[in-house]
């Protein structure tokens, strides 16, 4: 195949095209983004809804949706047998609520999920002892699904449909001019299972992209686009440790400054957070001010189809304000509804 | 705590309920509570917590569970949750999961990487290229170096591989998996390490290291959440005097949590299904079965048993060790 002809440089493309599902989701949520953004999460069932999509979640006594432990497991206190079970069980709990495929709020959720799923597609007499002790312990069944989803890859999937409820675009009120974005994907979407599972593949993933373009923006590349946000869990979560996750957030900020980003838009919730939060430390102990509002693929959503930026969208969860975002696209807000009171 | 008139639990005195919740490691009632807990039965302990935990109230946004705030991450939660895995974990009730890796504690560090799944999946592939160390991010701000843990354990010395489970090197890796995309073969080095890592919890080596023993914070930290409240991270955690780095507004949402959460329409320690929820009992008691069989919580003992052991040699109680490795380093 020559890889100049079109033909081959398209059918190179075609490996990178995720197939995602376009109905049937069970969603669960996000420890951080639950803990941190949480608005990012109340507002995917009103998206859902507005879009007519089949979906539901669990919170019956027996039947609640649990954290699938990813950060115990890769905090390394969780026998991957244990995740395996867990996982196993909000599985058997989306086919039991009908629905086909599990759909998580969080990145790393969906790394394990994919993990999970191809661990035990590999080792088969891993996946016999998981289906026992499951049925064992706790008289459910073990389902591999066949297809996994993100959140982000439901936006990607319905990015036309979406922008059709949109009051505004990723275009700069005063000039006209589309928005510079960052996008910052989340290395457990792209990196661990990039031909099977992420939009686009790991070096040039779309999932963000995709929204990007189609609302309206202009996509930013920059050197340190695709490195990891320091977040490493023990890293970012264990205090001592928390220099090597700010040392990390300085290197991409530095890197994208000098293209003048608009804004950053994230995928995942752990980069959300560190994006957002060190910019504060690194202007604190470097006097460097990059302010660059950092929002979640749900909030940027939620800004353009115009929902109150503070009692929907929850803006004022953030340590970069967001209000000089919404000042260039226009979007009107009562500044007397923000629990800041700080300019 | 203070909404006594909606508990319907009796106790002895209000101060001993300020001194069971209480996390400030420098207080002088510290040691006290220690012996007030040692003073307890496991019963009596346990129940408390339970009755606590359950104690409601009707407010304009439904029922809520105002003592879960009080409860979290304390020493009292812990001592609870030591109590009530110890006879999980007793010779007799041990999981096939958990047999399994107490019988591989007494195997070779070699035997390990060849039998454990994750490890086994990493061995072999790796051709000591170093694309994984060139972008590492890890590698990048510590002294890690992915291409020579992974040379190591393919050399499969003994002697090396104790050492290097010893040391601080292997818990620097972020778990990102950026080695793992740019691999020409996808192995994953970060799989290898986080295989090397239980193996070190797993002999105890890993209270050798600085970085190694911070895992009695993490058992206790996630391992509490997930047992206590079937999360990793509980939106309770991030205190801002322990997270500075934050800034301001962060601290002035957290002052207000609650009501921040309510008003963007999710479940703060109520019932329901959205960010926050109290998580349903039954729920919670199957989550624990499945650990158990999963082998989790016998994992927890192993690392609690170090820990003890180290703490007994240096003269502090199980509190003061927890403070001191969450802030050393």
């Amino acid at each position: 195949m020559n890889p100049y002809h079109l033909a081959g440089r398209e059918s190179t493309w075609q490996k990178h095209i995720k197939d995602i599902p376009v109905d049937n989701y069970f969603l669960t949520l996000s420890c951080i983004l639950g803990s941190f953004y949480p608005a990012s999460e109340t507002m995917v069932p009103k998206v859902f809804d507005l879009l007519g999509l089949r979906w539901a979640t669990t919170h019956t006594s027996h039947n609640g949706w649990s954290c699938c432990t990813a950060i115990g497991y890769h905090g390394d206190i969780m026998p991957i047998e244990a995740t395996l079970l867990t996982v196993a069980r909000l599985w058997a709990l989306a086919q039991e609520a009908g629905m086909e495929v599990i759909t998580p709020t969080c990145v790393t959720s969906f790394g394990t999920y994919c993990e999970c799923q191809e661990l035990l597609e590999q080792e088969p007499e891993l996946r016999g002892r998981i289906a026992r002790l499951l049925k064992d312990t706790c008289g459910r069944k073990l389902v591999i699904p066949r297809r996994l989803a993100h959140v982000s890859d439901v936006y990607y999937q319905h990015r036309e449909r979406l922008a059709g409820h949109f009051q505004y675009r990723l275009i700069e009120a005063a000039t006209g001019r589309p928005l510079r974005v960052v996008d910052h994907i989340g290395c457990h979407y792209a990196k661990l299972f990039p031909q099977r599972h992420a939009v686009g593949g790991s070096e040039y993933c779309d999932v963000l992209a995709g929204m990007v373009r189609t609302w309206g923006g202009e996509n930013v590349d920059y050197p340190e686009r695709r490195h990891c946000c320091g977040m490493g869990f023990r890293q970012c979560m264990i205090p001592p440790n928390r220099g090597a996750t700010m040392a990390s957030v300085h290197k991409k900020l530095k890197s994208m400054a000098p293209f003048k980003p608009d804004l950053i838009v994230t995928n995942c919730p752990g980069c959300q957070v560190f994006m957002d939060k060190e910019q504060w430390a690194v202007h604190e102990m470097t006097g460097e001010k990059y302010f660059i509002p950092v929002i979640t693929y749900q909030e940027l959503a939620g800004i353009l189809l115009g929902w109150d930026p503070y009692e929907v969208v929850g803006i004022d969860f953030h340590t970069v304000p967001v209000e000089p975002l919404l000042d260039k696209i226009g979007i009107p807000y009562d500044r007397e509804k923000s629990w800041h009171r700080e300019p | 705590m203070r909404q006594t008139e909606h508990m319907s639990i009796e106790y002895d005195t209000q101060s001993f309920l300020d001194l069971i919740t209480r996390r400030n490691p420098d207080d002088a009632a510290w040691r006290d509570l220690r012996r007030r807990l040692d003073a307890m039965s496991d019963a009596e302990l346990t129940d408390l917590y339970y009755r606590l935990r359950d104690a409601c109230q009707v407010s304009e946004q439904g029922l809520v569970y105002p003592n879960i705030q009080n409860l979290h991450a304390t020493p009292f939660e812990r001592e609870k949750d030591r109590r009530e895995q110890r006879p999980l974990v007793e010779q007799d009730s041990l999981s096939e999961v958990a047999c399994w890796y107490r019988e591989a504690r007494d195997k070779s560090c070699v035997w390990w990487l060849e039998n454990h799944v994750i490890a086994r999946h990493a061995l072999s592939s790796c051709m000591n290229c170093g694309a994984c160390t060139a972008l590492c991010p890890a590698a990048e701000f510590n002294e890690f170096n992915p291409r020579a843990i992974m040379s190591l354990v393919q050399e499969k010395d003994e002697t090396s591989i104790v050492e290097l489970l010893k040391s601080d090197t292997i818990w620097f890796c972020h778990q990102c998996g950026s080695c793992k995309t740019k691999c020409p073969r996808q192995n994953s080095p970060f799989g290898m390490i986080s295989s090397l890592r239980q193996l070190s919890q797993l002999k105890g080596y890993h209270v050798q290291s600085i970085r190694g023993r911070q895992q009695y914070f993490a058992r206790h930290f996630w391992g509490g959440n997930l047992w206590n409240r079937a999360c990793t991270l509980y939106f309770r955690n991030p205190d801002p005097e322990r997270h500075k780095d934050f800034g301001p507004r962060f601290a002035a949402y957290f002052r207000a949590k609650e009501e921040y959460l309510r008003r963007i329409g999710a479940q703060p320690d109520m019932e329901g299904h959205l960010s926050g929820r109290k998580v349903a009992p039954e729920t919670l008691e199957e989550l624990r079965k499945l650990w158990t069989a999963g082998g989790a919580v016998y994992f927890w003992s192993l690392i609690e048993e170090a820990a003890a052991r180290q703490a007994a040699q240096a003269g502090m109680t199980i509190d003061e060790y927890h403070n001191h490795v969450m802030s050393e380093g």
